[in-house]
């Protein structure tokens, strides 16, 4: 298949699923309380988007989800690095992450909440805590993709540790880097909504929670479009970027 | 001096938090309202025994349902859109995009449709998963290598006997990894939920409790929580590591590092 | 310089394969890739021949073709008298550079499971691999998986497997090209043997002119893509060979000849 008929096929895909979702209630194929038509949806975002509560709302999110982010990464690619560099630390603690990925992270919550209280500090808290556990598994990965051949390499053409590092460990590991960033922003996401959906007074999370416990169907659906639109987004543009750095990667 | 082995120093950090759990709340470092003893904690469990149970129960019956949705889908279009190279080219990389939206923010619209029951719960975490098994299941049977189908041809394979004896037994150490995972997720995307919005289940138990401010409750549910995660693990891997008993060496120990999630791996959950 | 078939080789014991003027040219845009040009041969029953060729130049294709794992364009293929529109492992064994064993089956399953593909019962199928697992020296193998072995004792499954429902026809498609020296010389001289008492007719693919000499009745050389058969040499080596053969003068000049045609047609 040709890129774009790859192309054409998806937006035929799309226009289906939109159109199901404008029409689908319209001709009382499905309760329109439950499922309000897309037009309404887009309507009634265009209106929350312009109510200063819910900008502020946005607001706030976009600070937890940054402040989160610029705690949690240095804690988890430093962790991380050291699992890796250090034989015996990995030996140590890489067959317990394994027990860290299957527990269900959430159910710290309410820890989290009797330490910090219900605020800004608790969801920045609890997300930069979910989002350095994945950071220090991917770091791990990523570190250890590297280490042995191209070190090796430098090595014996007498390269110093800075030089390995600034030479072999960057470049080779940028798309990697990128990666590693992606993948942790959708968990820190995550984290971020599911503090504020739990116990918040504000913030995008509490709003669409809210909504949701209110019936307010066009509301919470404006919300989820939101919020998908941003990360959907967020996640094509670096992966556009991990693309150009493969390129000249390779 | 030789180090201790890795296993030993493990229990003995097992061991260690166990005692801190106990000991730091008793030298007052932290009020027992943050972290209320660990005997406290056990002997609320054990006065409440029947409640924790029947919590668990809840929850057992929602993730059972919801590994059961996850994995059956999970893998069924895995194998469909990883081996058919038109859906791949079409699907994967829409899935992947997808993949990116924080589904917690989907599920009020499930106890909107729903009800705060069971139901909810079983399709939030149905879905939570599902993504992830999908993903990884598409990934593995990629790897099948076509030399195992071009000998079964040679040998007189018919379509169908390349399904059953090559691309079935060929997968199943994929399709094993993504049953691990789903489950997991599965566990996990139900507590959330329970958490969020309920009337029954440990996730339950636990938000109930921490809005009355009854501290040792609160992690009465949280130590429920964290043996069924860490016994589900540990099942699972065994069973796993059984199921395969022909994966390489080399293969068995890439598996117990963590997944580099670099290589198209499902990432692990965060929440 | 074109080849011209040396046919009367073939005519003393009767030809196990025919390729009549076979081309072939895979699909592709811009009128696809030609892979194969004009291709004929003639091999007789029993007979060891050995194809060398560059990379590239349409062996392994001529093989698939062979085994009828893959269609051609043009020509005729027959083996044993009849042409082959679709795999036949009664009549035509195959075995691949990559040992292509089955990880999930142990060395027994692994040699059993074309018999198993017709539903022969287990008692039988393992009194027919039985003996194929000692022809291939692998006695007390019989239960480990292919992971727990080595790459020369994975190829002996492998033979042993093209070897159970007993073909006339063997075709090898560099079965030790990712073996070390060593164990491949080993495998050559082994192979030898098992041939020797099995009375196949062998194609065998190489890019080791030692390994073809050494191991040939009949060498044919391909050209670069599209492949064309450029020279066949007639090994006279006797039988049983040595390895002392290979330091004679007789081998290393069949040796240049084969090396100066691969050469000359690049
Ligand atoms: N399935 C295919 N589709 C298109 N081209 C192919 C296919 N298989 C092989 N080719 C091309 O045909 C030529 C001959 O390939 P092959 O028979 O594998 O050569 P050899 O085994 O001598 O190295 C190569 O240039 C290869 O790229
Ligand atoms: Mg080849």
């Amino acid at each position: 298949m040709k890129y774009w008929h790859i192309i054409l096929i998806r937006a035929a895909i799309l226009a289906l699923v939109l159109g199901a979702w404008e029409l689908a209630p319209r001709w009382g194929l499905v309760n329109p309380m439950l499922l309000p038509p897309l037009s309404d949806v887009l309507v009634t975002l265009q209106i929350q988007l312009a109510r200063p509560t819910v900008q502020e709302a946005i607001l706030i999110t976009a600070l937890e989800v940054i402040v989160a982010f610029i705690i949690a990464v240095p804690i988890g690619a430093a962790a991380g690095v050291a699992i890796a560099e250090f034989p015996y630390a990995g030996a140590i603690f890489k067959p317990m992450l394994f027990y860290v990925f299957s527990i269900p992270k959430s159910i710290f919550l309410p820890m989290f909440i009797l330490i910090f209280g219900i605020g800004f500090q608790q969801k920045v808290a609890y997300a930069a805590f979910t989002t350095a556990f994945v950071v220090l598994m991917s770091a791990t990965a990523a570190v250890e993709s590297v280490k042995s051949d191209y070190i090796l390499v430098a090595r014996s053409f007498g390269a110093t540790p800075l030089q390995i590092l600034r030479r072999v460990y960057v470049p080779s590991m940028m798309p990697v880097l990128l990666e590693t960033l992606r993948i942790s922003m959708i968990f820190n996401f995550t984290g971020v909504m599911i503090a504020e959906m739990y116990a918040s007074r504000t913030g995008i999370g509490h709003l669409i929670s809210n909504w949701g416990e209110n019936f307010q169907m066009p509301q919470l659906f404006a919300g989820v479009i939101m919020l998908s639109v941003v990360a959907i987004a967020f996640n094509e543009t670096v992966r556009y970027l991990e693309a150009r750095c493969s390129t000249w990667r390779t | 001096m030789r180090r201790p082995d890795p296993k030993i120093v493990r229990w003995g950090i097992l061991i260690a938090l166990l005692v801190a759990w106990e000991v730091v709340p008793l030298t007052g470092l932290l009020p027992e309202l943050f972290l209320p003893r660990l005997s406290k904690t056990l002997n609320v469990l054990w006065i409440d025994l029947d409640k924790y149970w029947n919590a668990l129960l809840v929850t057992l019956y929602e993730v059972v349902l919801a590994m059961v949705i996850a994995c059956g889908f999970g893998i069924l279009a895995g194998t469909t859109i990883g081996g058919i190279a038109v859906l791949r080219d079409l699907l994967l990389p829409v899935f992947s995009s997808l993949y990116a939206i924080p589904i917690v923010i989907l599920y009020p619209i499930f106890t909107a449709w729903f009800g705060i029951g069971s139901e909810s719960k079983i399709m939030f975490a149905g879905i939570y998963g599902f993504f992830p098994v999908m993903l990884s299941t598409a990934a593995g049977i990629r790897t099948i290598d076509p030399q195992f189908l071009l000998a079964a041809r040679s040998m007189g394979a018919t379509v169908f006997q390349q399904i059953t004896k090559v691309i079935i037994p060929a997968s199943l150490p994929t399709v094993f990894g993504g049953l691990r995972i789903g489950g997991a997720l599965a566990i996990i995307g139900v507590v959330v939920a329970e958490m969020l919005t309920a009337s029954a289940g440990i996730g339950y138990l636990v938000t109930l409790n921490r809005t009355i401010l009854d501290s040792p409750r609160v992690f009465a549910g949280i130590l429920c929580i964290l043996v069924l995660s860490v016994a589900y693990d540990i099942i699972a891997r065994r069973l796993e590591r059984r199921m395969v008993v022909w994966q390489s060496a080399g293969r068995r120990q890439q598996q117990t590092s963590p997944r580099p999630v670099s290589q198209g791996a499902p990432a692990p959950a965060a929440a | 310089m074109q080849y011209v078939a040396d046919l009367n080789a073939a005519k003393t014991t009767g030809a196990a394969i025919e390729i009549d003027r076979v081309s072939h040219v895979y699909a592709g845009p811009e009128g696809g890739v030609p892979a194969l040009s004009n291709v004929s041969m003639k091999v007789g029953a029993g007979r060891f021949i050995v194809i060398v060729g560059p990379s590239g130049c349409g062996k392994t294709s001529l093989l698939m073709m062979m085994a009828g794992l893959r269609d051609h364009t043009e020509g005729r293929i027959d083996v044993h008298g009849a042409p082959m529109p679709k795999p036949d492992p009664e009549r035509v064994g195959v075995i691949f550079q990559e040992a292509s064993l089955f990880p999930w089956l142990t060395t027994f399953d692994n040699i059993e499971f074309p018999l198993s593909l017709r539903g022969m019962s287990k008692d039988e199928r393992r009194r027919k691999s039985q003996p194929m697992l000692q022809l291939v020296g692998l006695t007390g193998f019989g239960e480990r998986y292919p992971h727990e072995l080595s790459g020369g004792m994975k190829q002996r499954v492998s033979i042993a497997r093209g070897l159970v429902q007993d073909p006339p026809v063997l075709l090898m498609d560099e079965p030790f090209a990712a073996l070390d020296e060593q164990t491949r010389m080993t495998m050559g001289h082994e192979l030898l043997r098992i041939w020797e008492t099995t009375n196949k007719t062998v194609v065998f693919i190489t890019h080791s002119l030692t390994e073809a000499v050494y191991l040939a009745d009949e060498v044919y050389v391909m050209s670069p893509r599209p492949g064309r058969m450029i020279d066949h040499i007639m090994v006279d080596l006797p039988r049983p060979r040595t390895y002392e053969m290979m330091a004679t003068d007789t081998f290393g000049r069949m040796r240049d000849r084969i090396w100066q045609q691969i050469r000359k047609s690049h």
